[in-house]
């Protein structure tokens, strides 16, 4: 027997890992969020059911999905949130949760205790109060944050916190970071993409910190300038999305990643299996192409 | 472990078959497994599927015997190993000796 934390051999297209935004609502309005344009009650309505939504998760399971991330909006917003939770859990998948981390209670945080997820990340965006809920809209939302980071450490629940990076939470992102490499065994993320809302808006890019703000930051801290240094030399792979790794969106819309749904399958009126293997390959992906034969390398792509 | 106790799976992992993979995820994790996932290999997962809550380490390896060529000191050494490696995260447990 084995002991490992990821399986490494597996089939060149196989469907190992999921991201699925189970739900756009969210009790936050976050200036730079892509998916609060669907944050309505009458997109809400058009969400997948819990009944469909435990159906896709056993067609996953049977599939040899392994990884499975909840997402959304805020995957707490949904009333049902703990039962699929849970049924994710007993099928075996290994869990992570992306939250705001508000609406995380004690009760909540036992019951992450009792069955732990992979791990949960949470978006700290400032480490002010005047700051955060400057970007999150929320009154009252830092001290909430705040609370449930500590009621997850509390209980040795694995934990990242991750912050993007823009002209709102500029000043404190160096702060923020400290602060996680303060607490034991929390990793940090800084996110330095800005992505167009669901609905085509653009109103997030007017937060987007310019190249020469970027650089800046990273210059002024070992870690995030080691990072910049290696994503500046190495060629952007070509997207494997939809090889190893899918999404599926809150009314059940199966697409190569969270970044390109321009494409989709029907969870809800087709199964996984046929989803996956017979139509996910004729996805469009502008970035399935090997670097040597592009003109113009990318710098980034839209990868999760 | 002991050749003529009976051991029963716990309900704590769930086993999973990822890409021909025989996968045991744990579903109530301590910290110091908080990531992990334990893969058997072919004989393992074969004997993993035998266990039953009923049947003894002995009688499954005579099970497993019947079914496949191998050499019963071998299974024996490999299937003392696996018990041991599952006793050990409490994937088994034992009920009757």
């Amino acid at each position: 027997m084995i002991v490992q934390d990821k399986l490494t051999h597996l089939p060149e297209r196989f469907p190992y890992s999921c991201q699925w935004e189970v739900t756009c609502r969210c009790n936050l309005r976050c200036v730079m969020c892509y998916t609060d344009c669907l944050n309505r009650p009458d997109a809400i309505r058009q969400e997948l059911a819990t009944a469909d939504i435990l159906r896709i998760m056993d067609e996953l399971a049977e599939a040899g999905t392994l990884e499975l991330c909840l997402t959304g909006g805020e995957p707490l917003a949904r009333p049902d949130f703990f039962q699929l939770y849970e049924h994710a859990i007993r099928c075996g998948f290994l869990v992570t949760v992306f939250s705001n981390g508000t609406l995380i209670t004690e009760a909540h945080a036992d019951h992450f205790a009792a069955l732990r997820p992979h791990r949960i990340e949470i978006s700290l965006h400032g480490m002010t109060r005047e700051t955060f809920e400057r970007i999150t809209l929320g009154q009252g939302s830092y001290d909430r944050c705040l609370q449930a980071i500590g009621l997850l450490l509390d209980r040795q629940i694995p934990l990242v916190l991750k912050s993007t990076a823009m002209t709102l939470n500029y000043h404190e992102l160096l702060d923020i970071k400290r602060y996680v490499e303060s607490l034991s065994r929390v990793h940090y993320k800084l996110g330095e993409e800005m992505r167009p809302e669901l609905d085509g808006g653009v109103a997030p890019f007017q937060y987007a910190l310019s190249d020469q703000d970027l650089g800046d930051l990273n210059r002024q801290d070992p870690d995030l300038w080691r990072d910049a240094c290696r994503r500046e030399s190495l060629e952007p792979p070509p997207c494997q999305s939809g090889m190893q790794r899918f999404h599926i969106d809150a009314y059940g819309q199966l697409q190569l990643c969270s970044g390109n749904r321009t494409q989709s399958y029907d969870l809800r009126t087709g199964s996984f299996q046929t989803g996956f293997f017979e139509v996910l390959p004729d996805f469009a992906c502008d970035w399935k192409t090997a670097p040597e034969s592009a003109l113009i390398q990318p710098t980034v792509h839209h990868a999760d | 472990m002991t050749l003529t106790a009976i051991y029963t799976k716990h309900p704590d992992y769930v086993q999973r078959n990822v890409a021909g993979e025989c996968i045991l995820v744990p579903i109530r994790r301590t910290l110091t497994e908080a990531n992990s996932i334990y893969v058997l290999n072919e004989t393992g997962a074969a004997l993993w599927n035998r266990i039953d809550g009923q049947r003894s380490a002995q009688d499954i390896m005579a099970d497993f015997c019947n079914e496949y060529e191998v050499g019963t000191d071998q299974l024996a050494k490999d299937f003392t190993s696996l018990l041991d490696d599952l006793l050990s995260i409490r994937a088994v447990e034992e009920v009757a000796r």
